[in-house]
């Protein structure tokens, strides 16, 4: 019975302890936020000629998603904070906002309690920023934001000039958003082992019927020349609707690339409406049936698909330039497999002379400025702040340091040589201090790519140049899909993407036969779903903001 | 007769022994599969994928070096330490005497107070008058964010109730008679028959505070606040798109061993509980939920 007591309430006094020591901890948090007090102090030394001018600095809170997730926001000690505050008088708190559904629970949160920060990213789970923007604008949270634009000529100048993008942001005439550029479009493309060709003595395929053959010989004449049967010609994975965009290259060679007709605006609304498409998805089904892709398909996930092309189960691929090319990414591949080359393939060339790469959706980071702020007063200071971001400041939260953390070139490059490895700006340490670059920073200036994707040695001594294969896919074919952004998802958007999905599945799939009347009947189940009225109103609201005449 | 009723015996006998290995196998091999892609070496990941068995001289302690070797990493245990023992301190505290005075028949009003509690647990008010009132209390960037809100668990609650109302009446009586009042009879006579609720109930807590993640995301600001499974979740999410970092200073192994890496240290510290306190647990959770 004693010890009991006596383990309880030393147990109490540990917890009181503990209990104490939480608090401190809280303490540096607040104080982590630049203090209006400790600011004067500051400050004063360099306005020391009029302290009495020096108007009181501006807090402003920044809410925004990071580069690097794992590496946390900046230190409270970092540099920046001190030059915004001396350089423009304002007390910058920057609070990382999560990705997916947390971020964007986080932002409805703050919203639902009229608590939105000052300049904010609009997040949503399923990427579609433009959303989250428009559910703010109508709950009057955030300020238009055209009358700004002129205070940030050098920032408009870089980060928004694209026309399009402004009216993604404009609703009723006011634009409310400061879209920011998309991270290097048309990022992704269609790639073919070259080893494999070579060694089976085959052409790079430029029409579907080509691509049929080679994937044909990738599955079938042991191009690893193991011994084994044990690769297949195509790999693949679903993302996003129907057959997903990592198979428009496919689609794209019969005129019907996406889920939305954006090469004829003239006819404008769902590509199954076109007699091109059965055609395609018959295509595909022939590979299917071929067996030449690797069957998992329907089910592998992303990850999965990346670690098999690493493995060498396939040789024909859609695949990201970074995610194929960078350093990190390409090593493993280049281990298992030392004499092996991916090069980029071109789009392919229909049966009827179509050839689009893929659709380019173009979808940026979107930047708001709350109500409140506007109402306290804090509108010319985020436009301050947003154009010191592009000017002066950008290099320091870029890349960091100018001679500490990258040097520029005789070249005009960025680079880290000679420069402590710790320090340098790509090292691990460094991330939490770059964090904005990929939110606010970057604009996909070639210095910055040249300095983001840098070329290097593989294993047998080749220059793997990513920026190479970007450029390539870049040039190629793409349709500007860039105004899907302003098309909301049905009503009944679970059940109506059910239905699309499953029913494109069964029919590449051999579940269901595709010849006219069940694709009639296909096309009979969308409209049932209402999907006349979800084209009727995506063609609306192409026209309203402009995008469609 | 009896050589039937026997031999019907051995075949039930039998029957549930496979049963119960069956189920021990569907436990058993996930776990084993996190384990051996905790371990497995990023080469041979990459070339053939995750194979059941591993050459005990191939496992790599790589991802969990990773995981633990963050910079991060011994700030966020010791917030999810935190988080864990004085949530479960806070919640056991409060809980006791509201689970010890529903136990108490005879209570003034008894039947409201259950009526309004079992309220709350049918009716959820929400995640926005929560945050409401969470930043109404400035408890932005405080850890009572993450703890106050859940600190009465209803259910947890029920449980102790019913084990405090399964406790003879008449020690109470007698600790009555000799002069102590309620809490006197709760802190001699009651908490120290009640160590096997009170260690259940308290992992309960404890292992809810330990993998509370969405909270904290909602109300810590402040990257070196945030708990353990934050941090892993941002490492997982780093290397999940790891094609937009451009730089090859991540992920000396595959996410798939990240993740399991994670799992598995996310799982040592209950692990390391359980083994002290399963004989009170079972014993607790069984005396807690059968009444005379």
């Amino acid at each position: 019975m004693k010890n009991w007591k006596i383990v309880l309430i030393s147990a109490l006094l540990i917890l009181s302890q503990i209990l104490a020591a939480c608090a401190p901890a809280a303490v540096p948090t607040e104080a982590a936020a630049p203090e209006p007090t400790t600011v004067p102090e500051q400050v004063e030394p360099t306005k020391a000629p009029e302290p009495t001018a020096v108007p009181e600095p501006v807090d402003i809170t920044l809410w925004a998603q990071v580069t690097v997730t794992e590496a946390g926001a900046p230190p409270d000690d970092w540099v920046a904070y001190d030059i915004i505050r001396d350089e423009l008088n304002i007390n910058l708190t920057y609070v990382v906002v999560p990705t997916g559904d947390d971020g964007e629970a986080k932002l409805n949160a703050a919203a639902a309690a009229n608590d939105l920060p000052d300049l904010l990213q609009a997040v949503s789970a399923n990427n579609d920023n433009r959303g989250a923007l428009k559910r703010l604008v109508d709950l009057g949270l955030v300020a238009p934001v055209e009358d700004l634009m002129p205070l940030m000529p050098e920032r408009v100048k870089t980060h928004y000039n694209d026309p399009l993008l402004i009216s993604l942001v404009t609703f009723d005439g006011h634009q409310y958003g400061f879209p920011e550029p998309p991270p290097l479009p048309k990022r992704e493309g269609f790639v073919i082992r070259k080893d494999w060709l070579d060694k089976l003595s085959l052409e790079v395929p430029t029409t579907p019927e080509e691509l049929l053959a080679v994937a044909k010989a990738f599955t079938e004449q042991d191009p690893d020349g193991n011994g084994k049967n044990d690769t297949y010609g195509i790999g693949g994975f679903i993302n996003q609707q129907g057959l997903g965009n990592r198979f428009d290259f496919i689609t794209g060679a019969y005129g019907v690339p996406g889920v939305w007709n954006f090469t004829d605006p003239a006819n404008f609304g769902l590509n199954i409406r076109n007699d091109k498409y059965p055609e395609a998805l018959a295509y595909f089904k022939s590979l299917v049936d071929a067996k030449v892709i690797d069957p998992d398909w329907p089910t592998l996930k992303r990850d999965d698909f990346r670690a098999r092309w690493k493995q060498g189960l396939f040789g024909i691929m859609w695949e990201d330039f970074a995610a194929l090319t960078n350093k990190s990414n390409y090593e493993p591949f280049d281990t298992n497999f030392p004499d092996a080359e991916w090069i980029p393939v071109p789009a392919l060339k229909g049966p009827d002379g179509d050839s689009y790469y893929g659709v380019d959706t173009g979808r940026g980071q979107i930047f708001a400025i709350s109500q409140k702020a506007v109402d306290d007063g804090k509108a010319e200071a985020i436009a301050r702040l947003l154009e010191w971001m592009a000017t002066d400041g950008y290099y320091l939260l870029g890349f960091g340091e100018e001679g500490k953390n990258f040097i520029i070139d005789e070249s005009g490059n960025i680079s880290t040589e000679g420069l402590d490895p710790v320090e340098a700006y790509t090292a691990p340490e460094r991330q939490p201090f770059t964090q904005m670059r990929n939110q606010l920073i970057f604009y996909n200036s070639e210095q910055e790519i040249n300095a983001r994707y840098p070329s290097y040695e593989t294993i047998n001594g080749r220059t793997m140049e990513p920026m190479k294969f970007l450029q390539f896919f870049q040039s190629q074919p793409w349709v500007d899909g860039r105004g899907i952004q302003v098309i909301l998802p049905p009503a009944n958007a679970a059940d109506f993407d059910r239905f699309y999905n499953e029913g494109m599945l069964q029919f590449v799939l051999g579940q269901k036969e595709l010849n006219e009347e069940t694709w009639a009947e296909y096309l009979a189940g969308l409209d049932a779903l209402g999907a006349a009225d979800y084209e009727a109103a995506a063609k609306q609201a192409l026209i309203d903001a402009g995008l469609l005449k | 007769m009896l050589h039937t009723k026997t031999r019907d015996a051995v075949i039930f006998q039998i029957g549930l022994a496979i049963l119960l290995t069956i189920i021990l196998l569907a436990i058993l091999i996930p776990f084993w599969r996190v384990i051996v892609t905790a371990f497995i070496p990023l080469d041979i990941y990459t070339r053939e994928g995750i194979p059941f068995f591993l050459s005990p001289t191939k496992w790599t302690i790589e991802a969990f070096k990773q995981l633990l070797g963050h910079s991060l990493f011994p700030r966020a245990i010791w917030n999810s330490v935190i988080i864990t023992l004085l949530g479960t301190a806070i919640s056991l505290f409060l809980t006791v005497p509201l689970a010890y005075g529903l136990s108490t028949r005879n209570l003034p009003g008894r039947k409201l107070i259950m009526t309004l509690i079992l309220f709350t647990y049918l009716f959820s008010p929400g995640l926005i008058p929560v945050y409401l009132l969470i930043t109404g209390m400035k408890l932005t960037n405080n850890y009572l964010a993450i703890i106050l809100p859940p600190a009465v668990s209803v259910y947890n609650t029920l449980v102790m109730m019913s084990f405090f109302e399964g406790l003879p009446e008449e020690l109470k009586d007698a600790a009555r008679i000799d002069g102590a009042n309620e809490l006197q009879v709760l802190w001699h006579i009651i908490l120290p028959l009640s160590k096997p609720i009170l260690l259940t109930i308290g992992l309960f807590y404890a292992v809810f505070f330990w993998n509370e993640f969405f909270t904290p995301i909602l109300y810590l600001n402040e990257t070196n606040l945030m708990p353990l499974p934050v941090l892993l979740r941002n490492i997982l999410i780093s290397a999940s798109f790891n094609e937009y970092v451009e730089y090859d200073a991540f992920s000396s192994s595959s996410l798939e061993s990240l993740k399991a890496a994670g799992v598995l240290i996310t799982m040592i510290p209950m692990i390391m509980i359980y083994p002290w306190i399963q004989r009170y647990f079972t014993k607790g959770t069984l005396v807690g939920g059968v009444k005379e």
